[in-house]
Protein backbone atom coordinates (compact mmCIF):
# COMPACT_ATOMS: atom_id res chain seq x y z
CA UNK A 1 0.00 0.00 0.00
CA UNK A 2 2.87 2.09 0.97
CA UNK A 3 4.66 1.58 -2.27
CA UNK A 4 1.56 1.91 -4.82
CA UNK A 5 0.79 5.83 -3.02
CA UNK A 6 4.88 6.30 -3.36
CA UNK A 7 4.63 5.34 -6.46
CA UNK A 8 1.74 7.70 -7.87
CA UNK A 9 4.32 10.31 -6.06
CA UNK A 10 7.53 9.66 -7.14
CA UNK A 11 8.75 7.21 -9.48
CA UNK A 12 12.20 6.16 -8.64
CA UNK A 13 15.08 4.89 -10.50
CA UNK A 14 17.16 1.24 -9.19
CA UNK A 15 20.43 3.93 -9.27
CA UNK A 16 18.88 5.94 -6.93
CA UNK A 17 18.65 2.43 -4.61
CA UNK A 18 22.19 2.39 -5.18
CA UNK A 19 22.79 5.86 -4.55
CA UNK A 20 20.76 5.83 -1.37
CA UNK A 21 23.02 3.02 0.10
CA UNK A 22 26.19 4.86 -0.67
CA UNK A 23 25.43 7.92 0.57
CA UNK A 24 21.40 8.89 1.35
CA UNK A 25 22.13 12.50 0.37
CA UNK A 26 23.36 12.20 -2.81
CA UNK A 27 19.54 10.75 -3.68
CA UNK A 28 18.53 14.06 -1.32
CA UNK A 29 20.41 16.40 -3.52
CA UNK A 30 18.81 14.27 -7.02
CA UNK A 31 15.34 14.92 -6.12
CA UNK A 32 15.31 17.89 -3.41
CA UNK A 33 17.80 20.61 -3.60
CA UNK A 34 19.04 19.76 -7.55
CA UNK A 35 22.43 21.48 -7.07
CA UNK A 36 25.08 21.79 -10.04
CA UNK A 37 27.43 18.82 -9.56
CA UNK A 38 30.51 18.44 -11.81
CA UNK A 39 31.74 14.66 -13.08
CA UNK A 40 34.16 13.68 -11.00
CA UNK A 41 36.67 11.79 -12.81
CA UNK A 42 35.41 8.57 -10.96
CA UNK A 43 32.17 8.35 -12.54
CA UNK A 44 34.14 9.61 -16.14
CA UNK A 45 36.27 6.20 -15.35
CA UNK A 46 33.46 4.07 -14.16
CA UNK A 47 31.06 4.43 -17.79
CA UNK A 48 34.66 3.30 -19.91
CA UNK A 49 34.60 0.57 -17.76
CA UNK A 50 31.23 -0.43 -18.15
CA UNK A 51 31.62 0.10 -22.11
CA UNK A 52 34.66 -2.20 -22.02
CA UNK A 53 32.54 -4.70 -19.75
CA UNK A 54 29.70 -4.64 -21.79
CA UNK A 55 32.17 -5.22 -24.82
CA UNK A 56 34.37 -8.44 -23.09
CA UNK A 57 30.34 -9.79 -21.98
CA UNK A 58 29.25 -10.42 -26.04
CA UNK A 59 31.64 -12.99 -25.93
CA UNK A 60 31.33 -14.64 -22.43
CA UNK A 61 29.71 -18.09 -22.50
CA UNK A 62 26.60 -19.22 -20.60
CA UNK A 63 28.07 -22.42 -18.78
CA UNK A 64 30.40 -19.60 -17.01
CA UNK A 65 26.98 -18.96 -14.86
CA UNK A 66 26.21 -22.70 -15.01
CA UNK A 67 24.26 -22.87 -17.29
CA UNK A 68 23.43 -24.79 -20.19
CA UNK A 69 21.43 -23.09 -23.01
CA UNK A 70 19.71 -19.64 -23.23
CA UNK A 71 19.49 -16.28 -24.80
CA UNK A 72 21.39 -13.03 -23.33
CA UNK A 73 19.85 -9.76 -23.87
CA UNK A 74 21.96 -6.29 -22.99
CA UNK A 75 20.82 -3.13 -21.69
CA UNK A 76 17.46 -4.00 -20.91
CA UNK A 77 14.79 -1.03 -20.20
CA UNK A 78 12.91 -2.24 -17.61
CA UNK A 79 9.91 -0.68 -15.42
CA UNK A 80 7.02 -0.94 -13.40
CA UNK A 81 4.14 1.47 -12.91
CA UNK A 82 3.04 -0.60 -10.04
CA UNK A 83 6.19 -0.10 -8.19
CA UNK A 84 7.13 3.00 -9.25
CA UNK A 85 10.45 1.85 -10.35
CA UNK A 86 12.55 2.05 -13.46
CA UNK A 87 16.37 0.90 -14.67
CA UNK A 88 18.77 -0.47 -17.40
CA UNK A 89 19.54 -3.88 -16.88
CA UNK A 90 23.24 -4.81 -17.91
CA UNK A 91 22.07 -8.09 -19.04
CA UNK A 92 19.14 -10.43 -18.51
CA UNK A 93 19.93 -14.15 -19.10
CA UNK A 94 16.19 -16.00 -20.43
CA UNK A 95 17.00 -19.81 -19.98
CA UNK A 96 14.82 -22.55 -19.69
CA UNK A 97 15.44 -22.49 -15.98
CA UNK A 98 14.37 -19.28 -15.67
CA UNK A 99 15.28 -15.53 -15.76
CA UNK A 100 18.59 -14.35 -14.21
CA UNK A 101 19.58 -10.74 -14.08
CA UNK A 102 23.43 -9.75 -14.00
CA UNK A 103 24.76 -6.77 -13.07
CA UNK A 104 28.11 -5.42 -14.20
CA UNK A 105 30.67 -4.21 -11.89
CA UNK A 106 34.19 -2.88 -12.27
CA UNK A 107 35.64 -3.34 -8.75
CA UNK A 108 38.45 -5.79 -7.24
CA UNK A 109 36.34 -5.90 -4.13
CA UNK A 110 33.71 -8.25 -2.96
CA UNK A 111 30.55 -7.44 -4.54
CA UNK A 112 29.53 -4.23 -1.95
CA UNK A 113 25.51 -4.19 -0.23
CA UNK A 114 24.64 -1.22 -2.41
CA UNK A 115 25.34 -3.84 -5.82
CA UNK A 116 23.28 -6.62 -3.79
CA UNK A 117 20.25 -4.59 -3.58
CA UNK A 118 20.57 -3.30 -7.16
CA UNK A 119 20.69 -6.64 -8.30
CA UNK A 120 17.41 -6.77 -6.26
CA UNK A 121 15.74 -4.22 -7.21
CA UNK A 122 16.58 -5.15 -11.05
CA UNK A 123 15.22 -9.10 -10.09
CA UNK A 124 11.85 -7.60 -8.84
CA UNK A 125 11.45 -5.41 -12.24
CA UNK A 126 12.25 -8.71 -14.33
CA UNK A 127 9.71 -10.84 -12.20
CA UNK A 128 6.68 -7.60 -12.79
CA UNK A 129 7.67 -7.39 -16.78
CA UNK A 130 8.08 -10.99 -17.42
CA UNK A 131 5.74 -12.41 -15.20
CA UNK A 132 8.45 -15.43 -13.81
CA UNK A 133 10.13 -15.59 -10.70
CA UNK A 134 13.45 -14.28 -10.58
CA UNK A 135 15.58 -17.03 -7.05
CA UNK A 136 18.97 -16.26 -8.47
CA UNK A 137 20.88 -13.05 -9.97
CA UNK A 138 24.36 -12.26 -10.82
CA UNK A 139 27.25 -9.78 -10.15
CA UNK A 140 29.83 -10.11 -13.03
CA UNK A 141 32.98 -8.52 -10.96
CA UNK A 142 35.45 -7.08 -13.17
CA UNK A 143 38.90 -6.94 -13.42
CA UNK A 144 38.57 -10.35 -12.04
CA UNK A 145 35.90 -11.97 -13.84
CA UNK A 146 34.53 -13.14 -11.30
CA UNK A 147 30.80 -14.67 -11.25
CA UNK A 148 29.47 -14.08 -7.88
CA UNK A 149 25.79 -15.66 -7.87
CA UNK A 150 23.09 -13.88 -5.22
CA UNK A 151 20.02 -15.57 -4.37
CA UNK A 152 17.46 -12.72 -4.09
CA UNK A 153 15.47 -13.48 -0.79
CA UNK A 154 12.27 -12.20 0.77
CA UNK A 155 14.16 -10.23 3.45
CA UNK A 156 16.21 -9.09 0.54
CA UNK A 157 12.83 -8.06 -1.21
CA UNK A 158 11.67 -6.46 2.10
CA UNK A 159 14.66 -4.25 2.35
CA UNK A 160 14.50 -3.17 -0.92
CA UNK A 161 10.64 -2.24 0.01
CA UNK A 162 11.62 -0.26 3.10
CA UNK A 163 14.71 1.51 1.48
CA UNK A 164 12.13 2.67 -1.45
CA UNK A 165 9.74 4.00 1.10
CA UNK A 166 12.66 5.50 3.06
CA UNK A 167 13.99 7.22 0.04
CA UNK A 168 9.88 8.77 -0.68
CA UNK A 169 9.61 10.03 2.84
CA UNK A 170 12.88 11.49 2.93
CA UNK A 171 11.72 13.37 -0.54
CA UNK A 172 7.77 14.00 0.53
CA UNK A 173 9.12 15.73 4.03
CA UNK A 174 12.09 17.05 2.24
CA UNK A 175 14.17 15.99 5.50
CA UNK A 176 18.14 16.26 4.71
CA UNK A 177 19.68 12.74 5.89
CA UNK A 178 22.20 11.37 8.38
CA UNK A 179 25.87 11.68 6.14
CA UNK A 180 27.34 8.39 4.78
CA UNK A 181 29.22 6.79 7.88
CA UNK A 182 31.99 5.81 5.75
CA UNK A 183 34.15 9.73 5.71
CA UNK A 184 36.43 7.82 2.98
CA UNK A 185 33.13 7.93 0.56
CA UNK A 186 33.00 11.90 0.85
CA UNK A 187 36.40 12.36 -0.79
CA UNK A 188 35.45 12.06 -4.25
CA UNK A 189 31.62 12.88 -4.19
CA UNK A 190 30.87 15.80 -6.67
CA UNK A 191 28.12 16.69 -4.02
CA UNK A 192 31.01 17.07 -1.02
CA UNK A 193 31.05 21.04 -1.23
CA UNK A 194 27.30 21.25 -0.40
CA UNK A 195 27.53 18.86 3.12
CA UNK A 196 28.48 21.89 5.32
CA UNK A 197 29.03 19.11 8.26
CA UNK A 198 31.34 17.09 6.22
CA UNK A 199 35.04 18.14 6.84
CA UNK B 1 10.16 -23.14 26.21
CA UNK B 2 14.13 -22.90 24.70
CA UNK B 3 14.45 -26.73 24.42
CA UNK B 4 13.91 -27.66 20.71
CA UNK B 5 11.63 -30.28 19.58
CA UNK B 6 12.75 -33.06 17.03
CA UNK B 7 11.01 -31.75 14.29
CA UNK B 8 12.97 -28.15 14.84
CA UNK B 9 16.09 -29.30 15.42
CA UNK B 10 15.79 -31.03 11.51
CA UNK B 11 14.68 -28.09 10.19
CA UNK B 12 17.55 -26.31 11.72
CA UNK B 13 19.65 -28.88 10.58
CA UNK B 14 18.67 -29.29 7.43
CA UNK B 15 17.40 -25.82 6.43
CA UNK B 16 18.58 -22.86 8.42
CA UNK B 17 22.19 -23.79 9.46
CA UNK B 18 23.14 -25.10 5.69
CA UNK B 19 21.62 -21.85 4.14
CA UNK B 20 23.23 -19.67 7.38
CA UNK B 21 26.44 -21.32 6.07
CA UNK B 22 26.07 -20.82 2.15
CA UNK B 23 24.95 -17.27 2.51
CA UNK B 24 27.33 -15.00 3.53
CA UNK B 25 26.97 -12.18 5.85
CA UNK B 26 28.36 -8.83 4.42
CA UNK B 27 32.23 -8.71 6.69
CA UNK B 28 31.03 -4.74 7.30
CA UNK B 29 28.05 -5.97 9.16
CA UNK B 30 29.59 -8.42 11.36
CA UNK B 31 29.94 -7.19 14.84
CA UNK B 32 34.09 -7.59 14.99
CA UNK B 33 33.80 -4.81 12.97
CA UNK B 34 32.04 -2.32 15.18
CA UNK B 35 35.34 -0.06 15.00
CA UNK B 36 34.40 0.84 11.16
CA UNK B 37 31.37 2.16 9.23
CA UNK B 38 28.60 1.18 9.59
CA UNK B 39 28.76 -0.58 12.55
CA UNK B 40 31.20 2.38 14.28
CA UNK B 41 28.52 4.50 16.37
CA UNK B 42 28.36 8.23 15.33
CA UNK B 43 27.24 9.68 18.51
CA UNK B 44 27.83 8.97 21.95
CA UNK B 45 24.71 8.34 23.51
CA UNK B 46 24.35 4.80 25.01
CA UNK B 47 21.26 3.00 24.08
CA UNK B 48 19.32 0.10 25.79
CA UNK B 49 19.04 -2.45 22.95
CA UNK B 50 15.34 -3.32 23.92
CA UNK B 51 14.98 1.01 23.01
CA UNK B 52 16.78 0.11 19.22
CA UNK B 53 14.17 -2.95 18.75
CA UNK B 54 11.15 -1.85 20.19
CA UNK B 55 9.05 -0.21 17.14
CA UNK B 56 5.80 -0.70 18.83
CA UNK B 57 5.79 3.32 18.89
CA UNK B 58 5.99 3.75 15.03
CA UNK B 59 7.44 6.90 14.96
CA UNK B 60 9.75 6.00 18.13
CA UNK B 61 8.37 9.08 20.01
CA UNK B 62 7.83 6.86 23.36
CA UNK B 63 11.48 7.05 23.38
CA UNK B 64 12.21 10.72 22.64
CA UNK B 65 9.98 11.82 25.62
CA UNK B 66 12.23 8.79 28.18
CA UNK B 67 15.23 9.99 26.95
CA UNK B 68 15.14 14.16 26.76
CA UNK B 69 12.13 15.16 28.30
CA UNK B 70 12.53 12.34 31.00
CA UNK B 71 9.01 11.23 30.79
CA UNK B 72 8.80 7.81 32.65
CA UNK B 73 5.54 6.31 32.98
CA UNK B 74 4.96 3.19 34.96
CA UNK B 75 4.58 -0.32 32.67
CA UNK B 76 1.18 -0.77 31.31
CA UNK B 77 -0.13 -4.29 32.22
CA UNK B 78 1.23 -6.43 29.59
CA UNK B 79 4.74 -5.28 30.24
CA UNK B 80 4.60 -6.08 33.90
CA UNK B 81 3.00 -9.99 33.03
CA UNK B 82 5.75 -10.13 30.41
CA UNK B 83 8.49 -9.18 32.83
CA UNK B 84 6.75 -12.21 36.01
CA UNK B 85 6.63 -14.52 33.18
CA UNK B 86 9.92 -14.23 32.24
CA UNK B 87 11.19 -14.04 35.43
CA UNK B 88 9.41 -17.28 36.08
CA UNK B 89 10.94 -19.52 33.78
CA UNK B 90 14.11 -18.26 34.35
CA UNK B 91 13.83 -18.99 38.30
CA UNK B 92 12.83 -22.56 37.00
CA UNK B 93 16.52 -23.05 34.54
CA UNK B 94 18.58 -21.41 37.82
CA UNK B 95 17.02 -23.35 40.49
CA UNK B 96 17.12 -26.61 38.18
CA UNK B 97 21.00 -26.79 38.05
CA UNK B 98 21.75 -25.53 41.45
CA UNK B 99 19.83 -28.37 41.93
CA UNK B 100 21.96 -30.64 40.38
CA UNK B 101 24.92 -29.25 41.40
CA UNK B 102 23.83 -29.32 45.38
CA UNK B 103 21.82 -33.04 45.01
CA UNK B 104 24.42 -34.47 42.81
CA UNK B 105 23.71 -37.04 40.74
CA UNK B 106 22.95 -39.40 43.21
CA UNK B 107 20.23 -37.11 44.66
CA UNK B 108 17.84 -37.22 41.20
CA UNK B 109 14.76 -37.99 43.05
CA UNK B 110 15.07 -34.99 45.61
CA UNK B 111 16.22 -32.79 42.32
CA UNK B 112 13.03 -34.14 40.74
CA UNK B 113 10.96 -33.68 44.12
CA UNK B 114 12.16 -30.05 43.98
CA UNK B 115 11.92 -29.12 41.02
CA UNK B 116 7.34 -29.74 41.08
CA UNK B 117 7.39 -27.50 43.97
CA UNK B 118 6.59 -23.70 41.99
CA UNK B 119 8.59 -21.01 42.97
CA UNK B 120 6.64 -17.78 42.41
CA UNK B 121 8.71 -15.16 44.33
CA UNK B 122 8.95 -13.19 40.98
CA UNK B 123 5.44 -12.76 40.93
CA UNK B 124 5.09 -11.64 44.92
CA UNK B 125 6.90 -8.50 43.99
CA UNK B 126 4.26 -7.19 41.89
CA UNK B 127 1.28 -7.88 43.66
CA UNK B 128 0.65 -4.10 44.41
CA UNK B 129 0.82 -3.38 40.94
CA UNK B 130 -1.74 -6.57 39.36
CA UNK B 131 -4.71 -6.24 41.93
CA UNK B 132 -5.62 -9.36 43.36
CA UNK B 133 -7.53 -10.38 40.53
CA UNK B 134 -5.17 -9.66 38.20
CA UNK B 135 -2.35 -11.26 40.65
CA UNK B 136 -4.54 -14.55 40.92
CA UNK B 137 -4.83 -14.94 37.02
CA UNK B 138 -1.02 -14.01 36.81
CA UNK B 139 -0.19 -16.90 39.67
CA UNK B 140 -2.49 -19.56 37.68
CA UNK B 141 -0.49 -18.41 34.37
CA UNK B 142 3.10 -18.94 36.49
CA UNK B 143 2.26 -21.97 37.28
CA UNK B 144 1.28 -23.19 33.93
CA UNK B 145 4.43 -22.35 32.79
CA UNK B 146 6.62 -23.72 35.82
CA UNK B 147 4.84 -27.30 35.08
CA UNK B 148 5.41 -27.08 31.72
CA UNK B 149 8.74 -26.20 31.70
CA UNK B 150 9.81 -28.33 35.28
CA UNK B 151 8.24 -31.58 33.32
CA UNK B 152 10.63 -30.94 30.16
CA UNK B 153 13.63 -30.12 32.50
CA UNK B 154 13.01 -33.77 34.29
CA UNK B 155 13.00 -35.41 31.03
CA UNK B 156 15.94 -34.32 29.70
CA UNK B 157 17.91 -35.03 33.26
CA UNK B 158 16.26 -38.38 33.21
CA UNK B 159 16.83 -39.16 29.51
CA UNK B 160 20.67 -38.28 30.12
CA UNK B 161 21.13 -39.99 33.63
CA UNK B 162 19.37 -43.34 31.57
CA UNK B 163 21.72 -42.90 28.51
CA UNK B 164 25.13 -41.87 30.72
CA UNK B 165 25.80 -43.92 33.69
CA UNK B 166 28.77 -42.18 34.73
CA UNK B 167 27.96 -38.48 34.14
CA UNK B 168 28.98 -35.89 36.86
CA UNK B 169 27.01 -33.09 37.35
CA UNK B 170 28.53 -30.31 35.08
CA UNK B 171 28.23 -32.41 31.90
CA UNK B 172 24.71 -33.70 33.17
CA UNK B 173 23.93 -29.81 33.64
CA UNK B 174 25.46 -28.70 30.15
CA UNK B 175 23.45 -30.88 28.37
CA UNK B 176 20.02 -31.25 30.08
CA UNK B 177 20.09 -27.95 30.17
CA UNK B 178 22.19 -26.31 27.21
CA UNK B 179 21.30 -22.75 27.63
CA UNK B 180 22.32 -19.59 29.13
CA UNK B 181 19.66 -17.64 30.42
CA UNK B 182 19.81 -13.58 31.09
CA UNK B 183 23.21 -13.73 29.74
CA UNK B 184 24.86 -10.75 30.89
CA UNK B 185 26.45 -8.65 28.12
CA UNK B 186 28.86 -5.57 27.45
CA UNK B 187 27.12 -3.98 24.34
CA UNK B 188 28.69 -0.27 24.51
CA UNK B 189 31.07 -1.27 21.36
CA UNK B 190 28.21 -0.71 19.30
CA UNK B 191 27.13 2.22 21.31
CA UNK B 192 24.42 0.19 23.40
CA UNK B 193 24.16 -0.33 27.23
CA UNK B 194 27.44 -2.09 28.96
CA UNK B 195 24.69 -3.65 30.90
CA UNK B 196 22.54 -5.82 28.47
CA UNK B 197 20.91 -9.37 29.39
CA UNK B 198 19.59 -11.63 26.17
CA UNK B 199 17.01 -13.60 27.39
CA UNK B 200 18.84 -16.78 26.61
CA UNK B 201 22.00 -18.26 24.30
CA UNK B 202 22.84 -22.03 22.93
CA UNK B 203 26.33 -23.00 22.69
CA UNK B 204 25.86 -25.94 20.35
CA UNK B 205 24.91 -23.98 17.55
CA UNK B 206 25.16 -20.30 18.31
CA UNK B 207 21.64 -18.72 18.25
CA UNK B 208 19.96 -15.89 20.20
CA UNK B 209 16.74 -16.84 21.59
CA UNK B 210 14.46 -14.58 23.10
CA UNK B 211 10.64 -14.86 24.41
CA UNK B 212 7.94 -12.63 23.67
CA UNK B 213 4.41 -12.87 25.21
CA UNK B 214 2.23 -11.36 22.82
CA UNK B 215 1.96 -11.47 19.09
CA UNK B 216 4.23 -11.77 16.41
CA UNK B 217 5.69 -8.55 14.95
CA UNK B 218 8.02 -8.16 12.17
CA UNK B 219 10.45 -6.11 14.52
CA UNK B 220 10.87 -8.50 16.59
CA UNK B 221 13.57 -9.60 14.96
CA UNK B 222 15.85 -6.89 15.84
CA UNK B 223 15.95 -7.79 18.89
CA UNK B 224 17.88 -11.21 18.08
CA UNK B 225 19.80 -9.28 15.57
CA UNK B 226 21.00 -7.17 17.79
CA UNK B 227 22.29 -9.50 20.19
CA UNK B 228 24.14 -11.50 18.06
CA UNK B 229 25.97 -8.45 16.63
CA UNK B 230 27.12 -7.68 20.07
CA UNK B 231 27.65 -11.43 20.49
CA UNK B 232 30.28 -10.95 17.95
CA UNK B 233 32.03 -7.72 18.83
CA UNK B 234 32.44 -9.41 22.08
CA UNK B 235 33.23 -12.77 21.46
CA UNK B 236 34.64 -12.29 17.66
CA UNK B 237 32.72 -15.41 16.48
CA UNK B 238 29.57 -15.20 14.39
CA UNK B 239 26.18 -15.40 14.71
CA UNK B 240 23.78 -16.56 12.55
CA UNK B 241 20.53 -18.10 13.75
CA UNK B 242 18.01 -16.48 16.18
CA UNK B 243 15.02 -17.74 17.31
CA UNK B 244 11.83 -15.80 18.68
CA UNK B 245 9.76 -18.34 21.09
CA UNK B 246 6.30 -16.61 21.61
CA UNK B 247 4.12 -18.25 24.00
CA UNK B 248 0.48 -18.12 24.08
CA UNK B 249 -1.85 -18.91 26.94
CA UNK B 250 -5.11 -20.94 25.64
CA UNK B 251 -7.30 -21.80 29.19
CA UNK B 252 -4.98 -24.29 30.95
CA UNK B 253 -2.57 -25.20 28.05
CA UNK B 254 0.74 -23.19 26.74
CA UNK B 255 0.97 -22.61 23.27
CA UNK B 256 4.44 -22.31 21.97
CA UNK B 257 5.42 -21.19 18.12
CA UNK B 258 9.33 -20.54 17.32
CA UNK B 259 10.36 -18.36 14.62
CA UNK B 260 13.91 -19.26 13.54
CA UNK B 261 15.25 -16.48 11.07
CA UNK B 262 18.46 -16.14 9.45
CA UNK B 263 20.86 -13.17 11.30
CA UNK B 264 21.15 -11.93 7.74
CA UNK B 265 22.56 -8.95 6.01
CA UNK B 266 18.66 -7.05 5.59
CA UNK B 267 18.67 -7.50 9.65
CA UNK B 268 21.72 -6.70 10.91
CA UNK B 269 21.35 -3.23 8.44
CA UNK B 270 17.75 -2.46 9.61
CA UNK B 271 19.16 -2.46 13.09
CA UNK B 272 21.95 -0.37 12.52
CA UNK B 273 19.25 2.34 10.96
CA UNK B 274 17.90 1.92 14.01
CA UNK B 275 20.18 2.71 15.86
CA UNK B 276 21.62 5.55 14.27
CA UNK B 277 18.62 6.98 13.85
CA UNK B 278 17.23 6.67 17.42
CA UNK B 279 21.16 7.97 18.73
CA UNK B 280 20.70 11.00 16.37
CA UNK B 281 17.03 11.60 17.98
CA UNK B 282 18.25 11.97 20.99
CA UNK B 283 21.36 13.47 20.47
CA UNK B 284 19.79 16.29 18.16
CA UNK B 285 16.61 16.18 20.54
CA UNK B 286 14.79 15.90 17.29
CA UNK B 287 11.00 15.20 18.02
CA UNK B 288 9.39 12.23 15.83
CA UNK B 289 6.08 13.72 16.39
CA UNK B 290 3.08 11.52 17.51
CA UNK B 291 2.02 8.82 15.41
CA UNK B 292 -1.38 8.64 13.75
CA UNK B 293 -1.86 5.09 15.05
CA UNK B 294 -1.12 5.46 18.88
CA UNK B 295 -2.20 1.86 20.97
CA UNK B 296 -4.04 2.89 23.76
CA UNK B 297 -1.94 0.59 25.58
CA UNK B 298 0.97 2.50 25.42
CA UNK B 299 2.66 3.77 28.54
CA UNK B 300 2.97 7.04 26.99
CA UNK B 301 -0.27 7.55 25.63
CA UNK B 302 -1.60 10.15 28.08
CA UNK B 303 1.59 12.27 27.56
CA UNK B 304 0.95 12.59 23.72
CA UNK B 305 -2.38 12.99 23.69
CA UNK B 306 -2.81 14.96 27.15
CA UNK B 307 -6.64 15.71 28.91
CA UNK B 308 -9.09 15.87 25.72
CA UNK B 309 -7.07 13.94 23.68
CA UNK B 310 -6.21 16.74 21.08
CA UNK B 311 -3.98 18.95 22.63
CA UNK B 312 -0.82 18.39 20.65
CA UNK B 313 1.85 17.46 23.25
CA UNK B 314 5.58 18.70 22.91
CA UNK B 315 6.02 20.59 19.45
CA UNK B 316 8.17 18.60 17.09
CA UNK B 317 11.80 20.23 16.17
CA UNK B 318 13.67 19.93 13.42
CA UNK B 319 17.43 19.85 13.22
CA UNK B 320 18.55 22.34 10.30
CA UNK B 321 20.93 20.86 7.48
Amino acid sequence: MEQDEGARVLPLRVSDIKQYMYCPRVVYYQYVLPVERKVTHKMEHGQLEHLELDRLEKRRKLVEYGLDEGERRFQVHLHSDRLGLTGILDLLLVTPRGYFPVEFKYSTRDPALNHKYQLTAYAVLVEEQFGRPVRTGFLYMSPGKRIQPVDITENMRIHLRRMMGAIRRMVAEERVPARTRSGARCRDCEYRRFCGDVL
Amino acid sequence: MYFLTEEERKRLLKGLIPKSRQNEVNEDLRGWNWHRPPLEPLYDVKLALYEVASRYCPTGRDLFLRRVHKVKPPPNKAMVLGSVFHDTLVTIMVRAKKLIYEKGVAGYQEIVQALREPDLAPLERHRASLGDEGFEEAMRRCRIIWEFEAARIIARVQEYLAKQPHIGEDSLVSLAIPVVVEQKLDGSFLGLSANLSADAFTFSEPMVLDLKFGERRPFHRLTTAGYALVMEALHEYPINVGCLIYAEFREDRLVISKDFHLIDDEVRQWFIEERDEKMRMIAEEIDPGRADDCRPACPYHATCWPSDGRSPGPRPRRPGP
